[in-house]
């Protein structure tokens, strides 16, 4: 043995994992060596050395610390889909049978469904939508066509030169503005207060057609099924004017409670909104669902990390007014 | 509550492990917090000495075990859970080492939550300095030592020999864990070894 293997076996040794024969060999040539008995003992002291960072027990408040937010994190994780929960066991199933491959295509079948599923419903959606919109434009037809303004020009859509003349042809499209009256009821005007929540760029229009949408929601005036709820969302979501988002919360209100997409777009407004007093209303709002396991998490982060001390006061008050559910 | 604390109990006591596992791959949330009550004290013991923080602990105690859940329904049984969340352990730690290592982050002191310093040492009974101050100094001064050396070792390094070293494994459980054989754990300690030597030279 010569003795760059005898310092590797050395410290194989000194922690134990060297075979009993090699050992014994490691023993004879070390006995005999004085370099490699000076090796031994610096590993040994590195040893020990190595013990003035001890190994400590983490104490009792890390680990109910490290629990807690453990629990609240996998209570926070969304329900699995029956099919993701279907696919997991047939993971678990056909691999302990060993049959995967027929796993696989199964998998791949029920995978292509589910995608074309998924895709039929947003054909769907979209179907629906440009339904309305023919509605729309229908409507307006059929109502006051009264004093359409001056035509602009759109856009050109084509210039054809005809052979041998100075003759040419220009298509062109124009935009004419239309007018139309109705009350508040009509579906028509409905659809084109939603259109105006989303699409216009004025801020004003925007504030008008959210604020009248919102006051239909919170005089119940049926606004589920024309998807008015859909468009308050949108507009609490996504409108940059803070009047705007503020109307279309005030909208929702009514709906926290009976409707989980409300409840969740409100929560994403506690958490994201860039507006104190939006986030305020928000906490205000979310009182019929305070006791919500997800609703508690949202509260438990922005109490934490909100910029505004107001709010997270508030935040905390509302948690320790509801006792915890388990 | 306290229904449900006693179900749990009665489960960790009787369900050998094979059991809790199954019943977390059929979703079950209260198999899966047994599990993670019979190795949470392990796998933080380990963060909180490879990394020196407590709040570094934490986070990988967090995403270990929500990597654990997520993932529970690919364990096959082909090793012992224990490794299987070890690997989860080490994989997660060893990625902390190499963020600190392109951070240039010299952690000499081990810190709490707060930020201010543990004093290790001073949990660590010892009949013959406690009376001498000066002697107490130069050991949590050693301690520095100690873990400004185990930064200079490369991640890998770092990890086995924590794996062996402080938490006593075998190399070929260190293999497993690592993803590699226990020849190959076993040149990667006696680098470590050799490098900590070279370091800690001018402290006999």
């Amino acid at each position: 043995m010569n003795c760059e293997v005898a310092h590797e076996r050395i410290v194989a040794a000194a922690y134990g994992e060297l075979p009993d024969e090699q050992a014994h060999e490691l023993e004879r040539h070390v006995t005999g060596c004085p370099e490699c008995q000076e090796d031994r003992e610096q590993l040994l002291a590195l040893k020990v050395l190595a013990s003035a960072y001890p190994v400590v027990e983490p104490d009792a408040n890390l680990v109910a610390r490290s629990r807690l937010r453990l629990e609240e994190a996998l209570d926070a994780l969304p329900p699995k889909r029956w099919y993701e929960r279907l696919s997991q066991r047939m993971t678990n199933n056909f691999a302990s049978l060993q049959a995967a491959p027929v796993g696989v295509c199964l998998l791949l079948v029920v995978g292509a469904g589910m995608g074309s599923l998924g895709g039929y419903e947003i054909a769907q959606r979209h179907a629906a939508r440009a339904a309305q919109a023919v509605q729309v434009a229908q409507a307006a037809v059929t109502r006051q066509e009264a004093q359409a303004g001056p035509a602009e020009i759109a856009n050109i859509s084509s210039i054809v030169r005809q052979p041998n003349s100075q003759m040419v042809e220009v298509r062109y499209n124009q935009v004419t503005p239309q007018r139309i009256q109705g009350s508040l009821n009509d579906p028509a005007i409905r659809q084109l207060l939603m259109l105006a929540s989303e699409n216009s760029a004025s801020a004003g229009v925007r504030d008008d057609s959210v604020g009248l949408l919102a006051a239909e929601c919170r005089d119940g005036h049926g606004c589920q099924g024309a998807g008015i709820r859909d468009a308050l969302m949108v507009a609490l979501r996504y409108d940059k004017n803070e009047g705007v988002r503020e109307k279309a919360l005030k909208g929702l209100e009514p709906y926290v409670g009976e409707d989980v997409r409300v409840r969740d777009a409100v929560l994403e407004a506690l958490l994201n909104d860039s507006d104190a007093r939006i986030r305020t209303a928000a906490i205000n709002i979310l009182e019929p669902v305070e006791a919500d396991t997800s609703v508690r998490q949202v509260l438990h982060s922005v109490a934490n990390t909100d910029q505004n001390p107001h709010i997270r006061n508030v935040s905390r008050q509302v948690l320790s007014r509801v006792p915890e559910i388990q | 509550m306290n229904g449900q604390k006693s179900a749990e109990e009665r489960m960790q006591a009787r369900a050998p492990e094979m059991e809790l596992i199954r019943e977390a791959q059929a979703g079950s949330r209260t198999a899966f917090d047994a599990l993670v009550r019979q190795y949470e004290q392990q796998v933080l013991r380990l963060a909180l000495h490879l990394t020196g923080s407590e709040h570094d602990a934490e986070d990988i105690y967090q995403e270990a075990f929500l990597k654990a859940f997520r993932y529970i329904g690919n364990f096959r049984f082909e090793c012992s859970f224990y490794t299987w969340i070890y690997r989860i352990v080490t994989n997660l730690c060893l990625d902390q080492l190499r963020r600190r290592k392109t951070r240039r982050e010299d952690r000499a002191v081990v810190l709490d939550r707060s930020g201010d310093e543990i004093d290790l040492l001073a949990s660590v009974p010892d009949g013959r300095s406690f009376s001498n101050p000066a002697k107490e100094l130069d050991r949590k001064v050693l301690g520095e030592r100690i873990q400004e050396a185990l930064t200079k070792l490369t991640p890998r390094e770092r990890m086995v020999f924590e794996l062996k070293h402080y938490q006593g494994l075998r190399l070929r459980t260190i293999g497993e864990m690592l993803n590699t054989t226990e020849e190959t754990a076993k040149n990667t300690l006696f680098r470590a070894t050799k490098k900590l030597r070279a370091q800690l030279a001018g402290l006999r």
